[in-house]
């Protein structure tokens, strides 16, 4: 059975509860990354990440689809051409980055396809919908960071 | 707390000098300079020296000073030239600057103290760089050396280890000599400092005025060790511990090359750009087969970046020999954080800009060696943080072009070395080391500056945290006697 149609068979707060899962399988997967970081400075990024699913984690716990208002942010497609890091004990923090935005990039992939799919249930749609964008967001988010330290060609 | 204004001895009344011009540096011609590493600048004449600080109007509230990351004199020191005390007005400057030749040559004047020059607001600012590199010059051939401004003090009977002489090493060397202390400077490479001797090239930073700069400081007195790696040779406990140095300053700088993580950055012919000018400026690969290293003559090189740093590799293989060399950036001009000189400099000599243009992927032929470079067109977005519009590729817009040379010069990072031999140093999540704006970290007498602390900046930032860093390494060492 395809998710869609996995989906299609559940009611809301199933399909909350496997978005919440995904979100912590992110977080099972950053605190491993991060207790087998080699290097202080991995350790702290990995636990920036670890911070970030963990808020997305409890924001969906009490989300509410009526207070959604839609505001896609920008794709910058930084990380978009660049190699996928092998996850190891001694990634750098321009790696992390990378492997960190292009899990965003897909998982809201996911959800926007997701969200196109159920376009006439308008419930799961917006829900959807949300999910992509926070998880655009966040991969804006570390593209900027990313721009910031890495691509200032100074 | 208000400055009293020098001494005027400029006999230029004040509306004559407004109509005065500023003074052009004169400079090898491009074609001829293009195909050598002599230095580019030649330096203003004595004539035009004096001409350029009869400029100055000699503002009541001088803006410049606070221009300087050092606070060097400035108004002071272009008085004298004016009274044509050039080796005074050199003495001035190193009252706060001991590196001045080299800062007149590579500082960003134009963002620094050109920028809040008074003059400059309805004229072009006066030419504090090009003073500042005149007098240092002048007092070079002309003066008495370091002895003019230093009268050995007694001994402090204290040591401190110096790690790295870059900028902000030598610095601290300095001014922590002055204090009477014994001062020993450890250096990695088997050339004394830093980026400024790998990083610059010859052409910009000739070897000689460097080698001046630290022949200076070794008759002050500071101790200099080569071919030293702190975190291998020895560490820096062992250095506390069994050297018996009092404190430790770090200044390692920012060595580590970045790269972009695009396919073929591993292909023969695709240099960082700290390995290109290494082997250019401190192997002296521009003098193969004199010298032993050899560089690559290509058809076509590609410099990936918009900086000081790309523009010194841009050029460089230029000289060495390129059919063509290009910059190709992600964003356009305007966001370029090369100084303005450079760029001109490198168009001048033929270098070609490919802007808003991204590499991701070389191509290898069947030796591994660099053929293609496929790119991305850029479009600019909204503006980022720094104020800089973004880049973003425009879809469909992917093409290819020859090239049988890359040169990475997107940035660098800090060595991992000291973090990884010397836990008891905090380092945040860049690696860069964590210091307060005194330069004290986490180890205590242990003290860091420059861009191990800021990450890359430029070489008067670094001098200025490492004279900080010096005052404060002082007062440690003080309280340490006294207690």
């Amino acid at each position: 059975m395809s998710l869609k149609d996995q989906i299609s068979s559940m009611d809301m707060d199933d399909i909350v509860e496997m978005c919440i899962n995904q979100e912590q399988q992110a977080i099972d997967l950053y605190t491993l990354a991060r207790d087998q970081a080699k290097d202080e400075s991995s350790r702290q990024k990995f636990q920036e990440l670890v911070d970030m699913e963990t808020v997305h984690k409890v924001s969906l716990k009490n989300f509410e689809i009526e207070n959604y208002i839609e505001l896609p942010p920008a794709d910058l497609k930084v990380t978009n051409y660049l190699m996928e890091p092998v996850l190891k004990d001694n990634m750098t923090t321009q790696e992390i980055i990378i492997l960190a935005a292009k899990r965003e990039d897909k998982t809201a992939r996911m959800y926007q396809d997701l969200a196109d799919h159920f376009h006439f249930d308008k419930k799961l749609n917006t829900f959807f919908q949300m999910m992509a964008d926070e998880e655009l967001r966040h991969k804006h988010d570390l593209e900027t960071e990313y721009e910031n330290e890495f691509l200032q060609e100074g | 707390m208000k400055r009293e204004r020098p001494e005027s001895f400029n006999t230029v009344p004040m509306k004559e000098r407004m109509i005065i011009p500023r003074q052009d540096m004169p400079e090898q011609d491009a074609l001829l300079r293009s195909t050598n590493f002599l230095e580019v600048n030649l330096g203003l004449t004595h004539e035009q020296a004096v001409f350029e600080a009869q400029r100055c109007i000699e503002c009541k509230s001088p803006t410049c000073m606070d221009g300087c990351p050092v606070s060097i004199k400035i108004p002071d020191f272009i008085q004298l030239i004016c009274k044509e005390d050039f080796v005074g007005a050199a003495k001035k400057i190193k009252e706060d600057n001991s590196l001045p030749a080299i800062c007149g040559r590579v500082c960003p004047q134009e963002t620094q103290c050109e920028e809040v020059c008074v003059m400059g607001k309805r004229f072009e600012p006066v030419a504090i760089g090009r003073l500042e590199r005149f007098v240092a010059d002048y007092s070079m051939q002309h003066g008495n050396g370091s002895q003019e401004t230093f009268d050995k003090p007694a001994s402090s009977g204290q040591k401190v280890a110096i790690v790295g002489s870059g900028p902000a090493g030598l610095a601290v060397a300095s001014d922590l000599i002055k204090e009477g202390h014994e001062v020993t400077v450890f250096e990695a490479l088997h050339e004394f400092g830093g980026v400024l001797v790998y990083g610059i090239p010859e052409f910009r930073l000739p070897k000689s005025i460097l080698r001046k700069e630290v022949a200076s400081l070794e008759d002050m007195g500071v101790k200099f060790v080569k071919n030293f790696i702190v975190g291998r040779t020895m560490t820096i406990q062992e250095l506390m511990a069994d050297e018996g140095y009092d404190a430790v300053f770090l200044g390692l700088g920012a060595g580590l090359p970045r790269f972009m993580n695009i396919p073929g950055e591993n292909l023969n012919g695709v240099y960082s750009a700290n390995e290109f000018l290494t082997r250019s400026n401190l192997m002296r690969g521009y003098e193969f087969p004199e010298w032993d290293t050899p560089l690559y003559r290509a058809k076509h090189a590609i410099i990936v970046g918009g900086g000081n740093t790309a523009m010194d590799a841009v050029r460089t293989a230029k000289r060495l020999g390129a059919d063509e060399a290009s910059i190709v950036y992600r964003r356009s001009e305007e966001e370029m954080p090369a100084r303005n000189e450079e760029i001109h400099h490198a168009k001048e000599e033929g270098v070609k800009f490919m802007n808003l243009v991204n590499p991701i992927e070389f191509i290898s032929d069947d030796q591994g060696s660099v053929v293609a470079a496929k790119c991305l067109r850029m479009e600019l977005g909204e503006p980022d943080e720094s104020g800089r519009r973004r880049p973003v590729p425009m879809e469909g817009s992917e093409f290819v072009m020859d090239v049988d040379m890359v040169v990475i010069a997107v940035g660098n990072g800090s060595n991992p070395l000291i973090s990884q031999t010397t836990p008891e140093i905090e380092t945040n999540k860049w690696g860069n080391i964590v210091a307060d704006e005194d330069g004290r970290t986490s180890m205590d007498g242990v003290f860091a500056g420059g861009d191990i602390v800021s990450g890359g900046a430029t070489v008067i930032l670094a001098m200025g945290a490492g004279r900080k860093s010096a005052v404060a390494i002082n007062e440690y060492l003080k309280a340490k006697v006294g207690s």
